[in-house]
């Protein structure tokens, strides 16, 4: 009786999962093996013939200099990314639910925070090249005021990427800050109340509290920074660098767009983007590895 | 209530455009005549759009039988030619282009384009019209090695070099007598970092290689040669990086600027910057933006030897492929390239006019009488060679190493000479 029901129950399960399942199989999964059997050619997109090359194209890509130095730009993005958008709103968030008592302060830091988000990141590298500016813009004039020379913000490889990544943080850090907040204020306040009845210092309230109760919601801004901040990082690459200087802030992103619709080399791009791929699976499972575990599921 | 409305307002637009469309397709096997086709450009609105625009305006006015679409391509030539190749590829393309000088051979080597001899060929009013109105050099600008017209010169730019005079009188230079050789800019230039505490000089670092071409040949180099048929890349000559190191040097003892495009530009309008070496193109917007009063000078020379300036700009490439739209794009281009239209256009950008004898007579003789700028700028039109344009279909990515290296170069992580010699050989692996 049991052993039957639940296997029609199995049975209609698969079947509302249908419709799901065929939108993510067409829409995601056919397009990956689509451009897996592109990373095999090489094309530029409107020749009749595409010309079958094997593996050289990823072979290309390993003997090249470029591909570490991509590597290494992608891995110094993410830690300035996580800087900006991860550590920098989960500290803001606390500093706001419960260090600030005064609620009319709270909503105003919360909307001055948020205005960034809602402008388009294209506005918004225009205005950063005019503050990063190096003999004309607002920072070089503050750097002047202390007897220092503004550097060439986005002709240095290294500093260009730090000038790129605060464009991403100015305008992703309000709606984490946001998310942030949300899991902070449904902490119940009675754990907080006992830890202060404990004479707990705010700093062990946020470590033996804060953070283990707002595990979930911090996995899920972590996740996002990183995978969200890599595609951001398309816009103000491509408007005010073009990956420049000498490939100084490319990324494993932009360098598929680069290969694919700027040289039109596409089997390159498409070798590129498996890789970049590789790189998002490589990502996820030393999240689910090392950080799921530690995550406090309250249900 | 209000959502209810809105509802009822979409459905009878859904409804309304269902009628028109209809009503379109009908209208048209009756009138069976106007004939549309589309105009690609990459006119931004500060950089000659709105001509764009009146030049298509008038042209259908006068034209019953025609419709012009004018499509604006951000990203200047490179961005048009991604979105033309991205356009091809789906089938559907555009009829009359703008082409930049340094897409050439990528241009042949690469799309299927309508030739426009044969266009003129059956026109029978005007079968001689490229020869008749355009000298042999300038319809060489878009002819391939092999002597092929792909296309037909429309814009024709050429690097200059200008000057802030309120920078250069500060510094206690003349600046009625800007710099002639590149010794003179460098003087200058040091002078101006030191009286005034501006940097000096800025060329322009768009994403192409076009004025850093103009300084390397002005000093006898060369960009391309062909070797046993082959192209080969000939930029690693001694020449080549003596005149490349200059920048660097002005860069490194800080009286030359290294910097993005529009930081250069930003900084030149509101008075960082003494000289700036760009296009002629950019006059009529920086005279415009400026606070003082913009002056260009011809670009300089090296002591005792000849100035090469590259042709910068864009020539008109036809892509139609049905015969009555290939006659609607031929009627057009002829149209652009009237003495009329051209002298709209290059009082709208800056460019100057290709067409024979344009300077001698007629309004746009007028226009130069009163431009001293544009006068410095039309002084260096018989030093005009042809940008350098890589074949094959790694020409872009080739083109992308030449922009990496500068700024390997600018930024003193390797000198010119090294830096060069190893972008050669990546370069000639691709070709």
């Amino acid at each position: 009786m049991l052993h039957s029901s639940s296997r029609t129950g199995g049975n209609r399960a698969w079947l509302y999962l249908l419709p799901a399942v065929l939108v993510f199989v067409i829409f995601y999964y056919r397009p990956l093996l689509e451009d897996a059997y592109l990373s095999f050619f090489q094309w530029n997109m409107i020749s009749p013939t595409m010309k079958f090359v094997g593996l050289s194209n990823y072979q290309q890509i390993f003997a090249s200099k470029e591909f570490g130095k991509i590597l290494g730009n992608t891995g110094v993005l993410v830690v300035l990314l996580l800087i900006f958008n991860f550590l920098l709103p989960y500290g803001f968030a606390f500093v706001l639910t419960q260090l600030i008592g005064n609620k009319k302060a709270q909503a105003l830091f919360r909307s001055v925070f948020f205005l960034p988000s809602t402008i388009s990141l294209a506005v918004a590298s225009i205005i950063f090249l005019w503050m990063y500016n190096p003999l004309a813009g607002p920072v070089s004039l503050v750097l002047k005021a202390f007897g220092l020379e503004s550097p060439r913000w986005f002709k240095e490889s290294g500093l260009v990427i730090f000038a790129l990544s605060t464009i991403i943080g100015w305008k992703a850090f309000g709606y984490n800050l946001i998310v942030l907040i949300a899991a902070m204020v449904s902490v119940p306040r009675e754990l907080i109340e006992a830890a202060k009845l404990e004479n707990a210092s705010n700093w062990t309230i946020f470590r033996k509290v804060i953070v283990p109760m707002t595990s979930p919601t911090a996995l899920y801004v972590f996740t996002i920074t990183i995978i969200f901040g890599l595609q951001y990082m398309l816009v103000p690459t491509n408007m005010l660098t073009q990956g420049g200087p000498d490939q100084g802030s490319s990324n494993i992103v932009y360098i598929v767009y680069q290969y694919a619709l700027v040289f039109f080399q596409t089997g390159k791009s498409a070798a590129f983007a498996m890789l970049c791929m590789a790189v998002y699976v490589i990502f996820l499972f030393l999240k689910a590895r090392f950080l799921d575990k530690r995550v406090h599921y309250e249900n | 209530m209000n959502w209810k409305k809105t509802m009822a307002l979409a459905l009878a637009g859904v409804l309304s455009l269902g009628v028109l469309g209809c009503g379109g397709s009908t209208g048209s096997k009756s009138a069976d005549k106007k004939v549309k086709i589309e105009y690609w450009h990459v006119a931004s609105e500060s950089f000659g759009g709105a001509t764009v625009k009146q030049l298509v305006d008038e042209f259908n006015k006068s034209h019953p039988d025609i419709e012009v679409t004018a499509k604006y391509n951000p990203d200047m030539y490179k961005g048009l030619t991604q979105n033309l190749q991205a356009a091809m590829a789906s089938g559907k393309n555009p009829d009359v282009v703008q082409m930049g000088y340094s897409y050439l051979n990528y241009a042949n080597d690469n799309l299927k384009y309508t030739d426009l001899n044969d266009l003129a060929k059956q026109d029978d009013k005007d079968k001689n019209f490229l020869k008749n109105n355009f000298l042999p050099n300038v319809l060489a600008l878009a002819q391939t090695e092999d002597g092929k017209q792909i296309g037909l010169p429309y814009s024709v730019s050429v690097p200059v070099l200008y000057i802030n005079p309120d920078l250069f009188k500060q510094a206690g230079l003349d600046p009625d007598n800007p710099p002639k050789t590149w010794d003179e800019v460098k003087k200058a230039a040091e002078t101006i970092k030191a009286k005034t505490g501006n940097a000096g000089f800025f060329m322009q670092e768009y994403a192409d290689n076009w004025a850093q071409q103009a300084l390397i040949e002005s000093n006898g180099g060369a960009m391309l040669k062909k070797e046993n048929g082959k192209v080969r890349a000939a930029f690693d000559s001694p020449e080549a990086a003596q005149a490349y190191q200059l920048l660097a040097d002005m860069v490194k003892d800080g009286s030359g600027l290294h910097a993005t495009n529009e930081e250069g530009f930003q900084a030149y309008l509101s008075g960082k910057v003494g000289m700036v070496c760009t296009t002629i193109g950019k006059r009529a917007n920086f005279e415009k933006s400026a606070n003082f009063k913009v002056v260009a000078a011809p670009f300089p020379v090296f002591q005792g030897k000849p100035r090469k300036v590259p042709a910068g700009g864009n020539f008109l490439m036809c892509f139609s492929k049905d015969p009555a739209k290939q006659k609607a794009a031929w009627e057009f281009i002829k149209y652009l390239e009237s003495n009329d239209a051209l002298t709209k256009w290059s009082t709208g950008t800056g460019y100057l006019p290709p067409r024979k004898g344009m300077d001698k007579e007629g309004a746009f003789k007028k226009v130069i009488d009163s431009n001293k700028n544009i006068q410095a700028a039309l002084s260096t039109m018989p030093n005009l060679v042809k940008w350098a344009s890589f074949p094959g279909q790694n020409g872009l990515k080739a083109e992308q190493l030449l922009i990496d290296v500068r700024d390997v170069i600018l930024s003193g992580k390797e000198p010119a000479a090294q830096a060069l010699q190893e972008t050669a050989a990546k370069v000639n692996e691709l070709l």
